[in-house]
C-alpha cells in the first residue's frame, strides 16, 4: 500500500490536529521528537517517503491509547503496520534489543528445525497430543532461555512457571489441553515489525499444527497471542473455523459457573495487588472487568486501582524487542511508581511481555513493588 | 372525457441549454409525434416561462388534449407548476407526466447520441403512462383550530405564546413539574449576558397567564393517532400527590420533610438537595410543590413517622396521597414538538475523570454552581476553595466519533468563553485556560465577546486534552498544545468540560409515538435541512429547538417562531389538502395479514374487522403520504397506488425496454 492508500485505508484524512493522539502517546511524552499526530500530518502532506525511512517509525508501541481517544477514529495502529510494512519492504528495520536474539528465534520458527519447545512440561501436568482444547504457549519456553533462571537478561520470573500455571489450571478446570512441540510463533512481532510475509508462514504453520490436533477451541495466555490469533489471522488468512478465548474470559466463566474455588480462609491483613492492563489485553480485546472478577474472588486480597486503568492504562513501554530505549525505561519507571502509589505490595500482570519488561525497569532501581503473574496467585490459591 | 379518446401533447424543454447541449431536441421532438395517440410534440426554450405554459394551455384549447407529457426537469421542481397550467385549461391536474430528462439524462452524460437516445426512451416512457393516467380529486380536510406543544422549555414556552396570541388554543404538555427546560437552568446567556431567568421569568409567567393556554404540566403525551387537523391525543398526568388548587407553593412541606437536603436535586444537576416535596426552582411555572415518590418514605414504604410530615405541615391541606394518575383525551388540529436535549454524559470518556474527581464539572453543573439562585448562591467555591486554576475542555462528547457524536454542539464554545468570563469577574486573579480544537464564533456579536474573553487574559491553546490525572490534591490536565507542536500539561484545581448536546435518551419512544424520523445523528429529521426546516415528514407535526439538533437560544426562539407560525398557517386557513395519490385497498383481495400497518410509517393503514373473523385493511386518505411501502409488503396485491399503478409503471418500462 503506497501513503495515499494507508491514508485512505486508516482514515487518517479525516484528522482533526486536535493532538489527542500525541498528548495520549507514552512516548511522545518522553521523546518530544516523537509525535503521532505530525506523522500522520506528514503522510497528509505526501511525505509518505520521510515517515518509512525515519527511525521514530519503529519507536511506537502500537499501544493503542492514541486509536481509542481520536476523535475522528483514524486506525493509528493500522497507519503504523501497514507504513512498517512498506518500511520493511525498503529494508528498514527498527532497532534490535537483545541483539536481535528474539528476532532470530521468530525467524528460525519459519523454517523445517526441530523444535525442543515442551521440555517445560512438569510430570504432574497432564497434557495430550490430540483434543478438543489447544493450549497456544506462545514464545514462554525461549523467554526461559533469555530471561529465565541463568539466561543473560535473568529478571527473576521464570517464564515457562506461566505455561505451567496455565495447565495447572485447566487441569483444574477438567480440561486436557493439547500442547504441540510443532507449536510456532504466532508472528505478532512480525507482523508489528513489518515483516508480513514471515507473518503469514508461521500463522499457516500453526493453523496446520492446530487443526491437525483436531482441536475447535484454542486457549490463548498470552494477550498478544489472542489477538493475533483471534483478530489477526482471519485478518489475513480468512476465516478459520476454531474458537479463540483468553484464559481469563474462560476463568471468568468457570468462577460464574461455580468451578473455579478459592481456599476459604482469608486473612485478616489482606495482601494488596495492583493490576496492570496490558494493551493488548485491554485496549485490543476489550478485556477489563475478567481479570478484575477473578482478583475479586480470591480471599485474602485487596485489589487496588492504579490512577490510569482500564481503557486509560499506560503501556508497559516496549513492544516487538524494537526500539527499547531510555523511552521506555522512563515510561515503565512512571508505570512502576504509579503501581506503588497505590500502596500496593505486588503489582499483577496478565502478560508475561509487561512481566518481563516492568520486571527489567526494577532492575538497579529503588522500586520495591513485587511483579507477579494473575496466574501465580491463582495457582497458590485455587482448590 | 375519461370515455373520449386519448390525445397526447408532448412539450420538450431545452431548459436553455442544460438539455439541448447534450441532448438534440429535434430528434426527441420527432420520434415521439410517430408515437400513437400523440396529437403535438413541440420543443421550446423554457417551457416553465409564460409563454411556455402558454403553448400548453393554447393547445389544450385548440387542438383537444387530454393528456400533457412534460419533457423538462425533475417533477420536484415544475410538477405542481404545470398541474396548474393544465388545470387552467380545464384538464384534470393528474393528467400531467412528467419526463425528466435533465437530472436524469443530459446532466448526467456527455455523449449526445447517447443521452439523446435515452430522452426518446425517457419521453416515448413518460407517453406511455400518460395514456393510463386517471383523472384524480384533490380533498380538503378540516382543521381544527387548536395545537398541542411537547415541551415546555424555551422552543415550547415561545411556540405556545406566539400560537395563542394569534387566537388559537394551545395545550402544553411538560413533563417535568415546571415549565423552563434547560435555559432556567443557565445563569447568563452569551454574548449579551442577559441572565437567563430574568429573561425567561416573565415568559414563562405569560404561559401561565395566557387565557388560550392549558398548560398541563408533570405530565406525558402517551399516545397519538389521527392525521393534521384531526389529531387524538392521550396524556398522562401524573400525580403530584399534592393539589394543584390548594397548594399556595409556601413550602411548609418541604421545610417539615424528614429527608430534607437528602434528595439529589436534579434541577441543580447533582450540585444541591432537596426535600421530597419540592419545586424545582424558586421562579417555577407553575408555582406549586410536587412530592417526589421514588424518595417519599410514605409512598415507597408505606410510613413515614407517625404521620406524613409534610401532611402535617400543610396548613391547606394540600398534601394528598390518595391521589392517581390521570389520562386526559386530546383533540388538536397540529402539534409542535419541542422536547429538547439531554446533555452530554461525559462518564462515557473515562480519561476525563467526570464522576471520579469532584472537580471536574459539566457545564451544566459549572451553570449552577455560578448561578446566583444556585446552591452556592453563585460563590465559586470548590473543595472549600476559590480555584485558582481553571481549565476548560472544549468538544466534550461532540465532534467526537470515538462517542459516536460527529456534530458540532454549536453552543460549546460560547458557553465555555462565557462561563470563562465570568469566572473572571467573581475571580479576577484565577488562571484561566481553554483548550480547544476550533473556535466557532458565528453567531451575531458571538466573535466580538470572545475576543473580549480572550482581551480579559484567558488563554486559549489549540489542543484537545488526551486525559486528566490526579497529581496530589491538584488535577494535571495533559493535551499537545498542537500550535508548537508540544506537550503541554497545566495543574488545575476545577476543570470544567464543554459537555455537548445529544438527543433525549427517549427520542426513539417519541419518533414512534408520533411517527416522525430522525436523522443519524438521533435528532429529529425536518422535512428539508433548508427549505422546509421545521417541517416533518408528517403533514401538521412542526419541529422547534434542540429536539431537531443542537442550537442556542437565539436559534431556538426563531424556530419556536417558525414552528408557531406553520402550525397556523394551517389552523387560520382551517382547511388543509391531503395528498391524493394514495394507496387504495381491494377488499376482495385483502387477506388482512397486516403487513401493511408494519411497514407504513405514517399509520394510514388499519385492520378492521368487516364480518367476523375477516379482518380487511383500510387505509386514512388523510394520513396516507403515497410512499407505497405498503403497496410492495401486500402479499396478495390487494394494495395499488393512485397515479402509480401497476398497470401504469409496467407501461412504462415496457416502453423503455
Amino acid at each position: 500500500m503506497n501513503s495515499e492508500a494507508i491514508v485512505k485505508e486508516t482514515r487518517a484524512y479525516h484528522c482533526l490536529e486536535c493532538g489527542v493522539c500525541t498528548s495520549s502517546c507514552p512516548v511522545a511524552r518522553v521523546n518530544p521528537s516523537f509525535s503521532p499526530r505530525l506523522l500522520v500530518e506528514k503522510a497528509l502532506f505526501g511525505f509518505g517517503d520521510e515517515i518509512v525511512r525515519d527511525r521514530d517509525l519503529w519507536s511506537c508501541l502500537v499501544c493503542g491509547r492514541c486509536t481509542s481517544r481520536c476523535p475522528s477514529n483514524v486506525d493509528y495502529l493500522n497507519f503504523i503496520k501497514e507504513m512498517r510494512i512498506e518500511a520493511s519492504k525498503l529494508g528498514e528495520k527498527g532497532l534490535f534489543s537483545h541483539d536481535g536474539v528474539m528476532n532470530t528465534i521468530m525467524e528460525l520458527q519459519l523454517t523445517n528445525l526441530q523444535q525442543k519447545r515442551t521440555f517445560w512440561i512438569a510430570d504432574d501436568l497432564e497434557v495430550a497430543d490430540e483434543g478438543e482444547c489447544f493450549y497456544f504457549v506462545g514464545c514462554l519456553p525461549y523467554f526461559d532461555l533469555v530471561f529465565g533462571e541463568g539466561g543473560y537478561c535473568d529478571v527473576g520470573l521464570k517464564p515457562t512457571e506461566r505455561a505451567r500455571n496455565t495447565v495447572r489450571i485447566l487441569n483444574k478446570m477438567g480440561i486436557k489441553p493439547v500442547v504441540s512441540n510443532d507449536e510456532r510463533c504466532c508472528g505478532h512481532d512480525l507482523l508489528w515489525n513489518g515483516d508480513l510475509e514471515g507473518f503469514r508462514r508461521l500463522a499457516e504453520l500453526n493453523l496446520k499444527t492446530i487443526k491437525k490436533s483436531g482441536a475447535r477451541k484454542v486457549i490463548c495466555l498470552c494477550p498478544e497471542g489472542y489477538v493475533t490469533l483471534k483478530r489477526d489471522y482471519p485478518l489475513y488468512l480468512g476465516e478459520q473455523d476454531l474458537e479463540v478465548v483468553q484464559l481469563y474470559q474462560l476463568l471468568a466463566d468457570k468462577l460464574k459457573e461455580g468451578k473455579l474455588n478459592f481456599v476459604e480462609n482469608g486473612s485478616n491483613n489482606p495482601v494488596k495487588v495492583t493490576f496492570h492492563d496490558p494493551c493488548s489485553l485491554g485496549r485490543m480485546a476489550e478485556i477489563y472487568e475478567e481479570p478484575r472478577e477473578i482478583l475479586s474472588a480470591i480471599p485474602g486480597i485487596e485489589l487496588v486501582e492504579m490512577e490510569r486503568n482500564r481503557a486509560d492504562a499506560l503501556c508497559c513501554g516496549t513492544s516487538g524487542w524494537v526500539n527499547c530505549s531510555s523511552c521506555s525505561k522512563q515510561i515503565q519507571t512512571e508505570r512502576l511508581k504509579e503501581a506503588e502509589a497505590t500502596g500496593a505490595d505486588i503489582l499483577l500482570t496478565a502478560c508475561p511481555k509487561c512481566g518481563i519488561h516492568l520486571s527489567c525497569a526494577k532492575y538497579n532501581s529503588d522500586i520495591k513493588i513485587e511483579i507477579k503473574d494473575i496466574t501465580d496467585l491463582i495457582v497458590e490459591k485455587m482448590v | 372525457m375519461e370515455t373520449a379518446e386519448i390525445r397526447i401533447g408532448v412539450y420538450i424543454c431545452h431548459c436553455g441549454i442544460n438539455i439541448a447541449s447534450t441532448v438534440d431536441v429535434d430528434r426527441v421532438r420527432d420520434s415521439i409525434s410517430q408515437l400513437p395517440n400523440v396529437i403535438v410534440s413541440r420543443d421550446f426554450k423554457y417551457m416553465c416561462s409564460d409563454p411556455g405554459q402558454e403553448l400548453v394551455i393554447r393547445d389544450i384549447k385548440e387542438k383537444g388534449l387530454n393528456r400533457i407529457v412534460l419533457a423538462s426537469c425533475s417533477p420536484r421542481m415544475h410538477e405542481p407548476t404545470f398541474r396548474m397550467t393544465i388545470q387552467q385549461a380545464g384538464l384534470n391536474p393528474y393528467c400531467l407526466e412528467m419526463a425528466n430528462i435533465r437530472e436524469q439524462c443530459s446532466w448526467v452524460h456527455e455523449d449526445r447520441e447517447y443521452a439523446t437516445e435515452k430522452a426518446v426512451k425517457l419521453v416515448s416512457a413518460a407517453v406511455a403512462k400518460v395514456s393510463l393516467l386517471e383523472p384524480l380529486e384533490e380533498k380538503e380536510v378540516e382543521v381544527r383550530p387548536e395545537a398541542l406543544v411537547i415541551g415546555g422549555g424555551i422552543a415550547g414556552i415561545q411556540a405556545s405564546l406566539d400560537i395563542a396570541d394569534a387566537g388559537f388554543k394551545v395545550y402544553l404538555v411538560e413533563r417535568e413539574s415546571s415549565i423552563g427546560g434547560h435555559m432556567a437552568q443557565l445563569d447568563k446567556t452569551f454574548p449579551t449576558l442577559d441572565c437567563s431567568a430574568c429573561i425567561l421569568t416573565p415568559k414563562m409567567v405569560e404561559v401561565e397567564r395566557h387565557p388560550n393556554i392549558e398548560l398541563l404540566s408533570y405530565s406525558e403525551v402517551t399516545e397519538v393517532s389521527g392525521y393534521i387537523g384531526n389529531f387524538h391525543l392521550k396524556v398522562r398526568k401524573k400525580p403530584r400527590y399534592i393539589a394543584m388548587d390548594k397548594c399556595t407553593g409556601c413550602g411548609m412541606c418541604a421545610e417539615a420533610c424528614r429527608m430534607k437536603g437528602r434528595i439529589i436535586s436534579e434541577f441543580d444537576v447533582g450540585m444541591g438537595k432537596r426535600s421530597v416535596p419540592y419545586i424545582p426552582f424558586p421562579y417555577a411555572v407553575p408555582s406549586k410543590y410536587t412530592i417526589d415518590p421514588e424518595n417519599c418514605l410514605f409512598i415507597t414504604k408505606g410510613k413515614c413517622g407517625k404521620s406524613p410530615a409534610c401532611k402535617d405541615a400543610c396548613s391547606s391541606d394540600a398534601v394528598d396521597f390518595e391521589q392517581k394518575e390521570e389520562i386526559v383525551e386530546l383533540d388538536v388540529g397540529t402539534i409542535v414538538v419541542a422536547t429538547g436535549f439531554d446533555l452530554f454524559d461525559a462518564r462515557e470518556k473515562p480519561e476525563y475523570g467526570y464522576g471520579l474527581y469532584d472537580n471536574v464539572l459539566s457545564g451544566l453543573e459549572f451553570e449552577r454552581l455560578v448561578s446566583s439562585s444556585g446552591p452556592t448562591q453563585g460563590k465559586i467555591i470548590i473543595d472549600g476553595k476559590e480555584p485558582k486554576n481553571v481549565v476548560f475542555i472544549q468538544c466534550v462528547g461532540s465532534r467526537d466519533k470515538s462517542v459516536g457524536n460527529e456534530y458540532c454542539s454549536r453552543v460549546c464554545c460560547m458557553y465555555t468563553a462565557k462561563q470563562a468570563h465570568l469566572i473572571h469577574e467573581k475571580l479576577p486573579d484565577a488562571k484561566l485556560t481553554v483548550f480547544y480544537m476550533d473556535i466557532r464564533a458565528f453567531g451575531k456579536g458571538y466573535e466580538e465577546f470572545y475576543d473580549r474573553v480572550r482581551e480579559e487574559g484567558v488563554r486559549y491553546i489549540r489542543g484537545n486534552v488526551s486525559e486528566i490525572i490526579k497529581k496530589g490534591d491538584r488535577l494535571l490536565v495533559m493535551a499537545e498544545d498542537t500550535l508548537i507542536g508540544e506537550p503541554v500539561d497545566i495543574e488545575a484545581d476545577l476543570v470544567v468540560l464543554a459537555t455537548g448536546i445529544v438527543p433525549r435518551r427517549d427520542v426513539k419512544e417519541v419518533a414512534n409515538l408520533l411517527k416522525i424520523s430522525q436523522s443519524p445523528d438521533g435528532f429529529f429529521l425536518e422535512g428539508h435541512p433548508k427549505m422546509r426546516p421545521v417541517d416533518t415528514a408528517t403533514d401538521g407535526i412542526y419541529l422547534a429547538g434542540c429536539a431537531q439538533g443542537p442550537k442556542d437560544i437565539p436559534d431556538t426562539v426563531a424556530q419556536a417562531k417558525g414552528a408557531a407560525s406553520s402550525a397556523m398557517t394551517k389552523m387560520a386557513r382551517g382547511k388543509v389538502k391531503v395528498e391524493v395519490t394514495t394507496a387504495s385497498v381491494d377488499a376482495f383481495v385483502c387477506r388482512g395479514c397486516g403487513r401493511c400497518v408494519e411497514v407504513c410509517e405514517y399509520g394510514a393503514p388499519n385492520l378492521e374487522e368487516v364480518e367476523p373473523g375477516i379482518l380487511v385493511s383500510q387505509i386514512n386518505d388523510s394520513i396516507c403520504k403515497g410512499c407505497g411501502a405498503c403497496s410492495v409488503a401486500c402479499p396478495s396485491g390487494a394494495i395499488s397506488m393512485k397515479h402509480f399503478k401497476n398497470e401504469q409503471i409496467l407501461s412504462q418500462i415496457a416502453a423503455v425496454i
